[in-house]
């Protein structure tokens, strides 16, 4: 059940609304039962976009399938809590059964604009105003809405990262090359470019490119361009002509706009675009057992033969074939400038690796960033780190990449100032200093936070939970509370510490610092500091089970107090705190300032006091000597006064006898 | 800087001396000019106070109190003897005569000897009192350091950083 209104029917699977990381169910709303629907339950190891789902949720818009409703929900087939999101479910079927099938259904070209180019530019054009892109607009994700097949709406684009599920033929060149998990949110020409590839696909009824591996695809997009690739020599309709080589130019900054669609919607004809080639090099050059004749597909050669390519880079041969080859001798300069540079570098194999990055970036700038087998978009890494730590896989390579400042290299070699560029460029040197601080709340789990904004918290702390958001994180913990069996275990871990830091609007890192202290005391005040404020500011008012919890670690806070008077207060009192169930309290109780420098200060003279009886018991003891001496003086001046006195008493009394 | 200081010390003892030795020749000579005047009393006393005199030659080191303790007994047994020489026949027959009752020297000597208990007896005693205030001392001041321990822990016991 899903928010109380929505039922998933987990008997009742529906595979043909399924995507490759979604199963699909039958599911119901109860103040609605006649409403068709469908669920799709996301795979818990996968990155979700739950930024769109908050975008898309009751969007209306011809185009699209409803998303009705999302939400964490237990699904007991996995036995956790996974991502729902329930859509409204289509009559019909969708226009091409899978991504990698060979036929799908022919769309006759008279009818294309009003029942696809119509819908489809105007859901881009929402989504673009709601700043998100859809990434999953391809033939397999079109579904048919009524029965008469008079209405077509675009599926699902949320369960998994950007641009996951696209075969190569529905991506852009640049983004094909990006490993699929990085290929990131991309722009709205993106999603206009995958809108070409589909629309070629509906006007011939079939995949024009099934024949072809990715490899050779992206080989072909390269050499002929994708509409070559892609049409070929199949006849379209004229006014087709115009609109797909618009759409599926290689040149994003050629690329037909949402303006240029319009126009053409309107009847307004423009000159098609044409195709320009990358340069042709004069020789090839030889590499990896064959021989290149243009730098974009040496590039991506090079890059996935990435130890391969770093000799000749460095023994000039690339530089020369630049220069003489190609004839770009501004290039060849640049890279022989960067070759210097790697040559005359500190540890050899880093320097190496990020010379091969920037050479790379050079012969081909519009590419992914490429570094050592990892090709990611600048905004594509964060959910390529997401994936590699949900699947528990080796993240030394994405630390690599930040540490290094790889993405920075990318964005050095843009020709035009992006404010998106900059933003990124700044994050990600920010992500670096997290990296370079290993303590709870910084690392690479901290980046994971800080690059997925909405990643639900991966603590094993909090069960099959599903926190997104601050403000579940607590309820979350003090669910968790209830079911923990270690009494010393803390209530934080990397994860949670990473996901509070990453997640709080304010500033909290001098407290994460402060939760890594080594003085047990510390680092607990500042965990209770931290959950304090969170409860105060983002509620609930009762967590009895997390303040049980961190009250029975409250022992080295209590014991940083020396009096044990204060002490033996403090613990009589925290028990009802506990049953009130208020960490704020308990923080209050155990942080105040003014009782803590009074208890130190006090402890100070304490101090003082025993060390001061301390040294006067020695000084006694160790000066029997001494005494002895000075009892024997005073002995004798006692005798001697003694004597004198009775001397004067006697001769007073002696007298007065004798004068009586 | 040695050799300075070597130098100094007997100088300065030598002036000590000296002064000391005129002070002791100015009594001297007063006494013995008084002599004559007074021969009875001072016969009595030579004999009487033999005691004190043994006291002050007997004693050693720097703090000679013998003499006035077991002097003051000693002079405290002779002045009613002094006192009946004085008032009544002052002549050397009558200071022999005095001399040679036994009573006057039982009284002189007899009371030289409870000064040298006296003198002996006290500085124990100063001792005992001494040792007894100091041990009355430590025992309050451990029991102050037990109160604080208990009030502080164990923690109290370390030196303060401050």
């Amino acid at each position: 059940m899903l928010r109380d209104r929505f039922t998933i029917r987990s008997n009742q699977p529906l595979p043909e609304f399924s995507t490759p990381n979604a199963e699909a169910f039958v599911a119901e709303d109860k103040r609605d039962p006649k409403r068709a629907l469908y669920a799709l339950i996301c795979r818990p190891d996968m990155p979700v976009r739950v930024n769109v789902m908050r975008a898309l949720k009751g969007m209306l818009n011809p185009g699209l399938v409803q998303l009705v409703e999302w939400g964490a929900m237990t699904w007991s087939p996995a036995g956790r809590q996974c991502m729902t999101v329930i859509y409204e479910r289509p009559i019909g079927k969708r226009l091409m059964a899978g991504p990698r099938s060979p036929e799908c259904r022919r769309v006759d070209e008279y009818d294309i604009s009003r029942k696809v180019v119509e819908p489809l530019v105007a859901a881009i054009k929402e989504l673009t105003n709601r700043g998100i892109t859809h990434r999953s607009i391809r033939a397999s994700n079109l579904f048919f809405m009524d029965e008469g097949g008079e209405r077509i709406a675009l599926g699902d684009c949320a369960t998994a990262p950007p641009a996951y599920d696209q075969p190569m033929a529905f991506e852009t060149v640049e983004s094909g090359m990006a490993n699929n998990v990085a290929r990131g949110s991309g722009s709205f020409s993106d999603d206009l470019y995958s809108l070409g590839v589909t629309l070629v696909f509906l006007l011939l009824g079939r995949n024009p490119v099934a024949h072809m591996d990715d490899e050779a695809l992206l080989k072909m997009k390269i050499q002929q361009g994708s509409y070559s690739t892609l049409v070929g020599d199949e006849r379209l309709p004229l006014a087709f002509i115009e609109l797909l080589r618009g759409l599926l130019c290689d040149d994003p900054d050629q690329r037909w706009d949402i303006e240029s669609l319009d126009l053409w919607l309107s009847g307004r004809r423009l000159s098609p675009l044409q195709q320009r080639h990358e340069k042709r090099a004069a020789r090839g050059f030889p590499f990896n057992g064959k021989e290149y004749l243009n730098c974009r597909e040496l590039a991506a050669a090079m890059s996935r033969s990435w130890d391969l390519a770093i000799p000749p880079v460095l023994e000039g041969k690339l530089e020369l074939w630049l220069r003489r080859a190609v004839e770009d001798k501004e290039r060849a300069q640049a890279v022989a400038d960067v070759v210097r540079m790697a040559l005359n570098g500190g540890d050899k194999r880093v320097v190496a690796d990020l010379m091969l990055c920037k050479v790379l970036i050079m012969l081909d700038p519009t590419a992914p960033i490429r570094y050592k087998g990892f090709n990611s978009m600048p905004d594509g890494v964060g959910s390529a780190l997401a994936a590699v730590m949900a699947q528990k896989g080796d993240t030394k390579l994405l630390a690599e990449v930040i540490l290094r400042e790889v993405p920075r290299l990318w964005f050095e070699a843009r020709k035009s100032y992006l404010p998106d560029n900059s933003l990124m460029d700044s994050n990600f040197k920010e992500l670096k200093g997290y990296l370079t601080q290993t303590g709870l709340g910084f690392g690479l789990e901290r980046c994971l936070y800080e690059m997925n904004d909405a990643l639900p918290c991966q603590s094993t702390l909090l069960g099959e939970e599903y926190i997104v958001e601050l403000k579940e994180l607590l309820p979350a913990l003090n669910a968790a509370a209830a079911k923990r069996t270690d009494s010393k275990q803390w209530p934080v871990d990397r994860h949670v510490a990473a996901f509070m830091g990453a997640r709080a609007r304010s500033d909290i890192d001098r407290n994460l610092v402060q939760l890594n202290d080594s003085e047990p005391s510390r680092s607990l005040m500042a965990l209770l500091n931290l959950f304090a404020v969170f409860q105060y500011r983002l509620g609930p008012e009762q967590l009895p089970n997390l303040a049980a919890w961190v009250g029975a670690l409250a022992q080295p806070a209590v014991a940083a107090f020396h009096s044990r008077e204060k002490r033996k207060e403090l613990e009589k009192e925290l028990p009802k705190l506990v049953r009130r169930g208020s960490v704020v309290e308990i923080y209050n109780l155990l942080d105040n300032p003014g009782e803590r420098d009074k208890d130190q200060s006090e402890f100070a003279w304490a101090q003082a006091q025993y060390q001061a009886a301390e040294e006067e018991i020695r000084r006694v003891q160790n000066n029997e000597d001494d005494r002895g001496k000075e009892a024997v003086r005073i002995g004798k001046q006692t005798a001697a006064v003694t004597g004198i006195v009775i001397a004067l008493l006697s001769t007073t009394i002696t007298v007065i006898m004798k004068v009586w | 800087m040695a050799k300075k200081k070597f130098q100094a010390a007997p100088v300065k003892k030598g002036a000590a001396a000296g002064g000391g030795g005129m002070n002791k020749a100015v009594v001297l000579t007063i006494l013995a000019a008084l002599v004559p005047f007074s021969l009875p009393t001072v016969v009595l006393l030579a004999f009487t106070m033999l005691p004190t005199i043994g006291a002050w030659a007997s004693e050693r080191g720097n703090n000679k109190y013998a003499w006035l303790c077991v002097g003051g007994l000693n002079f405290a047994g002779v002045i009613p003897y002094l006192f009946g020489l004085w008032f009544g026949v002052h002549t050397l027959d009558e200071a022999f005569n005095l001399l040679s009752e036994a009573g006057v020297l039982l009284w002189a000597y007899g009371a030289s000897g409870i000064g040298w208990l006296l003198y002996t007896a006290m500085p124990p005693m100063v001792s005992s009192w001494l040792s007894f205030t100091t041990d009355r001392r430590v025992a309050a001041l451990k029991a102050a350091q037990k109160r604080l321990v208990e009030d502080w822990g164990d923690q109290v016991v370390k030196k303060g950083h401050n």
